[in-house]
């Protein structure tokens, strides 16, 4: 039994009691609901009346089970009658649509656009007061509940190809509502089901309580609460009793309500939180302090960084070098981990992901070196936009939609340096022209949606410089563009290369085309694992791992005479070959391939392969 | 953005005639004479010509077609007719007292805004920790327990037990400015509670999303201090759909105030209602049951509009 349907069980027991009270009043060995008693009014709880007696001496136990009776009996028959009432509009609506749909649900929603109490009201005044005409109001009330649950899950379920195989065979349309919709519209009935007898109480007792409901003296919790108001002064837990149970039973049913949607349909659910706004759960690693570099020491030298999802190991002992103005292109296919391994530079992971192993020596500004692995959040913050910055791939996603691009350009250059007024609008100005937007001063004040996708995706790269950052990590910048736009963003990158000659770059991407264009030295990484490394010249020309020679050989730039597609797809993370894990889709693999996992060789000074057999096959 | 208000602003206006319509065919259809109800008293049977009288007068003999044009005639000249029990024009009445009711709706949302938005966002911050669960158990319950329930405890809390503010009534602002706002303050609380219950989990839910977008992680690349991020990007964004829920909720309000302006004594539009539904009076229930659906669309109107300037891309999508 999983978390969802435990929290169940409470909320359900609690329902079935107050059910099974209620059920059992008449058996149960209780006063008489009627029985006064003047001269022992007001009286306090005793043996024969354990809650005690009301104003007219009356027991106040069995008026609050009796009472209980005629509230539930008014909540759950209209529940259920407007149940009825609602499927059967919202399966006809659903399924026919057209003018069906007009005069089922269309004229039900009209309902809604009357205040609940109101409309409750409404029918009193024209019925009278007493349980009947209450329970007819309530189920009016709930039928559009009822009707837009259904109508929306069978509209679903209509398009569904095992109902649509029954309409094709001929199957007359009201057995297929009944047989196969009805059934599968029954989880979201059973949720509004108890959501409706938690408020249908709700309104019940309030007219009961304005003495437009139950009528005396059959006792129901509102009545109750009305009359012990009355006598606040002389015995205020008169109003404490049915106050209890009336909140208590509403709150079972809210609870029971809430529980069943998530033991339903989990996916409703949303994912609890964000790690990065608990100060303290990242800051189990202590941060080892910063230390001088060496003069000539890379901008970022990672070593045998690792990193998992719970046991999932998604990136394994990646290595990789940045100097400063180098641009190092990491290539791959999805799920190779050369996002992550981006991400984990800026501490962006996804809360799911940490960090297991390596380190990523960082050489700051001031000349210091600072292991970005064992950075937390706060410190990490520091560096972000300033030191390190990153530009996502979708920027229609990585825009605030509701901020002007303006101010989201400024804030990060805020976020680092003390500007404001005319000069921060100059900045920002500036760095909008410097991406090539067009029209800069009218532009800024534009919202995300205004933009096009080649300009948004300026405006990213805007943002992602604002800061004069030294290492910039581009997350496949160009994937979602359009393959004009494409070119327009690299020549972008390109100039910003000439213009900014100490700034170090990692360029996300799995288009091999795109890397012969911007990067100095690339790097390939399969499931998880760095397999070559090398200057981009040296690699296209000779590559030293089958699968960069298979990338290179699909790639219709590459002028191969025969384009040649990697047959497969990379590998789960859970069912990683044992060995070499390219192994499985290799044209060249041996069977010592699949025993023993191929360490890193170097076939030059400045080169890295993970193959046994490089110096063979290629 | 104009095109926009101007569809809106028709469905509005198309919803109203139906309510308008609706409220005036039940009345009109149910058995029963109202004028025959109107001059009985108890059990004794009312005097046939002093029926027929009153039916002349109140235009009861015309054909139902014609009674339903005069009545949308006058309701477009803002004409509710006159209440049987007193003869004084409805819309007066209402004009009095809809204030007062839309007064501690204003105070209940500003109160429920100004706490539930803050604990919502602790809430989704905290997720899944102890202060969640406080939070959501204390907003479960306050969703469970009926206004007046509320009410009365308030009462017997803070009225009968402290003596720190009056039981109920009402004292026009005009005339004690101070005493006004002591009185207001219960009613407004008791009603903000189940606000409040509403406006928390919904800002909960609402900043729980929004911090899966990937605006907020751009938001954290650039740098940003923690509070920045979730002041512009999470809490910003979050609000738009907590914004709609409340003015829904408001909108529920205006007729749903009854208990509360019964049991604080509060002489507002929906104890008006009560006590003209108590006596039957048509022209006083129809005319405060239009009142009320008319201002319940418009406020639907509103806060589609309104989302439609604080979400830029909500007027391209439609």
């Amino acid at each position: 039994m999983d978390r969802s349907t435990r929290r169940l069980i409470l909320p359900a027991s609690f329902a079935a009691l107050v059910l099974a009270l209620v059920l059992l009043a008449p058996v149960l060995p209780l006063q008489d609901v009627r029985g006064m008693d003047i001269p022992n009014r007001f009286s306090g709880p005793s043996a024969a009346h354990w809650l005690g007696q009301d104003g007219f001496g009356r027991d106040v136990l069995a008026r609050l089970i009796w009472g209980g009776r005629a509230s539930l009996f008014i909540a759950v028959g209209s529940a259920l009658l407007a149940a009825i009432a609602g499927t059967a509009l919202g399966l006809l609506g659903g399924y026919f649509r057209g003018v069906v749909e007009l005069v089922t649900v269309r004229a039900v929603e009209i309902i809604l656009c009357l205040p609940p109490l109101l409309l409750a009201l409404l029918v009193v005044a024209i019925l009278g007061a007493g349980t009947w005409p209450l329970i007819l109001a309530l189920t009016i009330l709930y039928t559009p509940n009822y009707t837009r649950v259904v109508y929306a899950a069978t509209q679903q379920v209509r398009g569904l190809d095992f109902v649509t195989a029954q309409r094709a065979m001929g199957t007359h349309p009201l057995k297929i509502l009944l047989r196969t919709i009805l059934p599968n519209v029954l989880p979201p009935l059973l949720v509004q089901m108890s959501l409706v007898v938690a408020s249908a109480m709700v309104i019940e007792s309030g007219l009961s309580f304005l003495g437009l409901g139950v009528v005396p003296p059959t006792p129901s919790w509102g009545l109750m609460i009305r009359e012990a108001r009355g006598a606040m002064e002389v015995a205020p837990l008169l109003l404490v009793w049915p106050s209890l149970a009336l909140a208590g039973t509403i709150l079972t049913f809210n609870l029971l309500c809430d529980r069943l949607q998530s033991a339903l349909d989990p996916r409703a659910v949303t994912a609890g939180g964000a790690l990065w706004l608990r100060p303290r759960s990242r800051a189990a690693k202590r941060p080892a302090p910063p230390v001088p570099a060496a003069p000539d020491a890379p901008l970022l030298d990672i070593a045998d960084l690792s990193i998992a999802a719970r046991d999932l190991e998604l990136v394994r002992r990646v290595t990789l070098t940045v100097r400063p103005g180098e641009t190092v292109a990491l290539v791959g296919e999805s799920g190779s981990g050369k996002t992550l391994t981006g991400l984990a530079m800026t501490g962006l992971l996804p809360d799911t992901l940490r960090l297991t192993g390596g380190s990523a020596l960082y050489t700051l500004r001031d000349g210091t070196r600072i292991d970005l692995a064992s950075l937390d959040e706060d410190a990490m913050r520091r560096l972000r936009g300033d030191e390190i910055a990153m530009v996502f791939q979708d920027a229609a996603a990585s825009l605030n939609p509701v901020l002007r691009i303006g101010d989201q350009v400024a804030e990060a250059i805020t976020a680092h340096a003390d500007l404001s007024g005319e000069a921060l609008t100059a900045r920002v100005v500036a760095l909008l022209r410097q991406v090539g937007i067009p029209d800069p001063e009218r532009r800024l004040r534009a919202y995300p949606h205004e933009l096009s996708g080649g300009q948004r995706q300026r405006a990213m790269i805007a943002v992602a410089i604002a800061g004069n950052p030294r290492l910039l990590i581009a997350d496949e910048p160009t994937t979602a563009l359009d393959p004009t736009i494409q070119a327009q963003i690299l020549a972008l990158f390109a100039q910003l290369r000439r213009d900014t000659p100490g700034m170090g770059m990692i360029f996300v991407t799995h288009d091999l085309a795109v890397v012969a264009e911007i990067a100095d030295r690339v790097t390939v990484m399969y499931a998880g694992e760095i397999v070559e490394e090398g200057p981009v010249a040296d690699v296209f020309a000779q590559p030293r791992h089958p699968y960069t020679a298979a990338l290179i050989a699909s790639v219709p730039e590459s002028g191969a005479a025969r384009l040649t597609a990697i047959p497969g797809a990379v590998p789960s993370p859970r069912a990683m070959p044992s060995g070499c894990r390219f192994a499985p889709r290799c044209a060249h693999a041996a069977p010592d391939c699949r025993d023993h996992a191929p360490r890193a060789a170097r076939p030059a000074p400045n080169r890295i392969t993970r193959c046994l057999r490089w110096e063979e096959v290629t | 953005m104009l095109r926009y208000i101007a569809f809106r602003t028709l469905v509005a206006l198309f919803l109203v005639w139906i309510v308008v319509t609706i409220v005036f065919l039940l009345l009109h259809l149910i058995p029963g004479d109202p004028a025959e109800l109107l001059l009985s008293s108890g059990n004794v049977a009312a005097d046939p010509q002093a029926v027929a009288a009153l039916r002349e007068r109140m235009g009861l003999n015309a054909p139902l077609w014609q009674q339903y044009l005069d009545h949308m005639a006058g309701v477009l000249s803002g004409d509710l007719g006159a209440s049987f029990r007193d003869g004084a024009p409805v819309i007066e009445q209402i004009a009095l007292r809809l204030p007062r009711t839309l007064e501690v709706i204003v105070a209940a949302s500003l109160i429920a805004t100004g706490i539930g938005v803050p604990l919502g966002t602790y809430a989704a911050i905290r997720a899944d920790g102890r202060a969640d669960a406080a939070i959501s158990l204390f907003a479960s319950a306050a969703l469970s327990t009926p206004v007046f329930v509320v009410g009365s405890v308030v009462i017997l809390i803070f009225a009968q037990e402290l003596r720190w503010l009056p039981a109920g009534g009402f004292v026009p602002f005009s005339e004690d400015p101070l005493e006004h706002l002591k009185l207001l303050l219960l009613p407004a609380c008791t009603v903000a509670l189940s606000l409040l219950a509403v406006i928390t989990r919904m800002s909960r839910a609402s900043v729980l999303e929004v911090l899966q977008r990937d605006y907020v992680r751009t938001a954290r690349a650039k740098g940003l201090p923690v509070r920045a991020v979730l002041r512009r990007h999470v809490v910003r964004n979050a609000l738009i759909p907590v914004l709609t829920v409340l003015g829904l909720e408001m909108g529920t309000l205006i007729g749903g105030t009854v208990l509360v302006e019964f049991v604080f004594n509060w002489p507002g539009l929906s104890g008006y209602l009560v006590s003209a539904v108590d006596a039957r009076d048509y022209p006083e229930v129809v005319g405060i049951v239009m009142t009320i659906s008319v201002l319940f669309v418009l406020l639907n109107l509103v806060v589609d509009v309104l989302n439609a300037a604080l979400d830029p891309r909500i007027s391209l999508v439609r």
